[in-house]
């Protein structure tokens, strides 16, 4: 991208709704200190939902590129974060449709079912656990459960974001945790 | 679908507890009160938001962080197209000549001179007028941030006469008035550094 490659100092210490602003009115520098801050999240997110590293990277590319063009038109600047979790999870979405001719969605192995081998320090414990049962769902009820842990979406925007029925999410959501839960017992 | 249920005796379902968890109401509260099994749903149910959020927590860790290469790679291959905004018509030395910059330019202008002032950073910026025509009259209004201990007013008139200095410098701009909104104060950032990070 154009622009001083690192930002100022006092964009990396500046609100939320600043860095918004000017990088609204063009401030590539201030998008900067936006994408690394909130960066980590839009990854880890994007990498729960497509159940892929490389995907959440291009997840998180597509969605940097369209929070910029659409910065301009953001009503409320001390809001990014959450609306770039939302381009976020939008984007993830479209990056797993992209592929979803390849591969039939719900038998799909899981190439990355969560925590890398940095985590190995705390295999065995009840998190990650959790991470793999998480990764063992079926694909839509992972997505939905995501999507509202993660992303804080409720049960109407999860049906937008997805394309489908709110009841729809209501059932995915209660068998994904009941699987999670039911996992969860066994542990313990 | 069938719902899942706690106990055989008891009926309730997870969804209807986890409702009742996450609004705090319950059409059948007094039933969850005294029922074990309901209550043995619930506290599976907490301990399955406690794990989520540590879970949560270390995916974020495990993403890297906003500072390391594979961030930065990612904005290195960005192709963000720039806001030029209205074309701003410049006088050339000839007839001839047909010289204008952009909008984005001058908002660009306007944030890199107001930021080199210690007491304030730039926010939103706006030019109201019509910009397209030579010599029209423009109003400037800016958003600032400005920093603990820097009074205000001293800083408003030294953010005036800098930017009115520059943009008669760089532009040919009739700028009529520069109207200035503090709209946050914060700690001044570069006077504590360990809070940056790096």
């Amino acid at each position: 991208m154009t622009g001083p490659g690192k930002a100022p100092r006092r964009l990396d210490a500046a609100s939320d709704a600043l860095l918004a602003e000017r990088a609204g009115d063009g401030d590539t520098a201030a998008f900067e200190a936006l994408a690394r801050r909130h960066g980590p999240l839009m990854r880890a997110y994007a990498r729960r939902l497509t159940g892929s590293l490389a995907d959440a990277d291009d997840a998180v590319q597509e969605a940097l590129v369209r929070c910029w063009s659409q910065l301009p038109a953001l009503r409320d600047p001390a809001a990014v974060r959450g609306w770039m979790m939302r381009i976020t999870a939008r984007c993830a979405i479209n990056v797993l449709r992209r592929r979803k001719y390849d591969i039939a969605l719900d038998e799909e192995t899981r190439d990355d079912p969560g925590p890398g081998p940095e985590s190995r320090a705390v295999t065995g414990s009840s998190m990650t656990a959790l991470g793999k049962a998480l990764g063992r769902l079926p694909e839509a009820q992972r997505q939905c459960w995501v999507l509202r842990k993660m992303g804080g979406q409720s049960c109407e925007e999860i049906a937008r974001t997805l394309g489908i029925s709110t009841e729809s999410v209501r059932g995915r959501l209660a068998r994904a945790q009941a699987t999670l839960i039911k996992e969860m017992e066994a542990w313990r | 679908m069938t719902p899942v249920t706690i106990g055989a005796d008891c009926g309730r379902t997870l969804e209807e507890l986890s409702d009742y968890l996450h609004t705090g109401s319950s059409p059948d509260a007094e039933h969850v009160h005294n029922c074990p099994q309901c209550q043995a749903g619930l506290a599976a149910l907490r301990r399955l938001d406690d794990l989520t959020a540590e879970l949560i927590a270390l995916d974020i860790l495990q993403a890297g962080r906003g500072d390391e290469p594979w961030l930065q790679n990612i904005l290195d291959h960005l192709r963000l197209e720039t806001r030029a905004g209205r074309a701003i018509p410049l006088a050339g030395a000839h007839p001839d000549d047909d010289l204008s910059e952009t909008e984005g330019a001058v908002i660009a202008l306007i944030r890199t001179v107001g930021d080199t002032l210690p007491g304030a950073t730039i926010g939103k910026c706006w030019l109201h007028g019509d910009l397209t025509s030579a010599g029209a009259p423009v109003t400037l209004h800016l958003n600032v941030t400005a920093f603990w201990g820097h009074p205000v007013p001293g800083l408003a008139r030294a953010l005036r006469s800098t930017l009115s200095d520059a943009l008669a410098l760089h532009t040919e701009l009739n700028i009529t008035a520069i109207d200035i909104a503090v709209t946050d104060l914060v700690e001044d950032a570069a006077a504590t550094p360990e809070r940056i990070g790096t």
